[in-house]
């Protein structure tokens, strides 16, 4: 059967080896680049981070990055936005002032109720068509912003303080809130399911 | 009422001092364990829910991180949050750590040297990746805080804390004191950050028993951190898990691979 590859897209922003590390364990190819023909070359584009949402999509403009992205999108092309990814997919943040982001999911991103914070472990609550994510596994969460957008880009919720999305999609388009690669084996398991879901659709 | 779903953390704790993982006593003697990517891919393996590197020695001798450390624990392919403290006084240093493989990382010495810095390092990293570290004593009804480089203890100030809230995520509390002494943490410590509005991390005597089930229950603890009393023993983090599933945490889990270990 033919491997899956998959690129990272390296933008300066956060840890890339761990995510590297466990999509290989999992079986895929794996590439870590910022080159436009290395993301279009792959099966799955991954757009990890972790960090401020404007010095991250700074970042994505020097690096000529962003048309790239909106291309593979408007093609079809899958790809998974993680954590600080799967933010900048959207719209807009609120993060420290108002900056857009990348468009590809409707939506923005602002700040929990009383600038809370989630840390930790904590589950999904599949909606609309996952309704077949297990519940009670856990996966682990670091941020402080959340999605606010319409209700049919949402796939998972969780609850924390209130009820947010921590999967959102948009046709081949997904971001999940929460790290998959830190998340032990039951991060692992989604991943590589998301993965091989998103490259046969 | 909210409904309350985010567990608290058991979190394995591994102290370095000279590249060494040690056992620590009071924040003054020390005994050695071994490599600390050994002790590292244990907890990873065990299942903690995090696990947090405090190189204790980095600052004092302006060593700065331990990036070399960093790199190795990166070959171990974690699957557990990593926290990294040790060392980190410019804005690139913290970039560069989590660069390496942090998700987080843990300030001690920058709290005092140029809180700035720490500020800026949380408008770049995102304030949930910055945790504050504070080693703290108990001493006639006064907390003081331990500037471990020159062994000077102060008061806190009113209105230190409230500079931290809008900095750091969390503020993990040393009993420096009762550290690496079975059960010794003195519950005294929290009475003073009652009305902090941040979570806490505990750290410093935390072995067993009814402790850490009362300390688990108080909602200022998000999480417990242990570091001597995980050492030694098959599957503690396990055990810990199992003695206090009643306590919001999450289930023991087992690792099927360790690399280490296998035959090349």
């Amino acid at each position: 059967m033919k491997r899956i590859n998959v690129t990272i897209v390296n933008y300066n922003v956060g840890n890339y080896a761990s995510l590297s590390y466990s999509l290989k364990a999992l079986g895929f190819n794996v590439r870590v680049s910022s080159e436009h023909s290395a993301l279009v070359d792959s099966d799955i584009v991954i757009l990890p981070g972790v960090g401020a949402f404007s010095s991250a999509m700074q970042e994505l403009e020097r690096l000529d990055l962003v048309g790239s992205l909106k291309d593979l999108a408007s093609n079809k092309h899958p790809i998974i936005g993680i954590c600080l990814g799967m933010q900048l997919l959207t719209e807009c943040s609120y993060e420290h002032q108002h900056t857009i982001g990348l468009g590809i999911i409707p939506g923005e991103f602002v700040s929990f109720e009383n600038s809370r914070l989630h840390i930790g472990w904590n589950t999904l609550e599949g909606i609309n068509s996952e309704k077949n994510i297990d519940s009670n596994k856990s996966y682990y969460f670091n941020h402080s912003y959340v999605y606010k957008g319409p209700s049919k880009y949402q796939i998972c919720t969780t609850t924390h303080l209130e009820k947010f999305a921590s999967i959102i999609r948009n046709e081949n388009t997904i971001g999940l809130q929460f790290h998959p690669e830190k998340s032990q084996k039951s991060g692992k398991e989604l991943l590589q399911k998301i993965i091989n879901e998103a490259c046969v659709a | 009422m909210r409904l309350v779903l985010l567990k608290k953390r058991i979190i394995g704790t591994v102290i370095i001092k000279n590249g060494w993982a040690v056992q620590s006593f009071g924040y003054n003697r020390y005994l050695p364990l071994g490599k600390p990517e050994c002790v590292v891919e244990n907890l990873d393996r065990w299942g903690a829910d995090e696990i947090l590197i405090l190189s204790i020695d980095r600052s004092s001798n302006r060593l700065g991180p331990d990036f070399s450390l960093l790199e190795k624990l990166a070959s171990l392919q974690l699957e557990t949050p990593l926290i990294y403290g040790g060392g980190i006084s410019t804005i690139e240093e913290g970039v560069k750590v989590i660069g390496l493989g942090a998700d987080r990382i843990c300030v001690d010495s920058l709290l005092h040297d140029n809180f700035n810095i720490v500020r800026k390092l949380s408008e770049r990293l995102g304030r949930q990746a910055i945790i504050g570290v504070m080693p703290v004593m108990a001493n006639n009804g006064i907390i003081k805080w331990l500037n471990y480089r020159n062994k000077s203890s102060l008061p806190l100030k009113d209105g230190m804390l409230d500079n931290y809230t809008k900095t750091v995520s969390e503020l993990l509390l040393i009993d420096f004191l009762n550290e690496g002494s079975k059960d010794g943490f003195n519950n005294k410590i929290l009475e003073d950050f009652i009305d902090v509005d941040l979570s806490l991390i505990l750290f410093g005597g935390l072995s067993d028993g009814p402790k850490i089930k009362k300390l688990l229950a108080n909602k200022m603890v998000s999480a417990i951190a242990i570091g001597n009393f995980l050492n030694y023993k098959e599957h503690s983090i396990q055990n810990f898990k199992r003695e206090y599933s009643r306590s919001n945490i999450r289930d023991s889990y087992y690792k099927e691979r360790y690399s280490l270990l296998n035959d090349k």
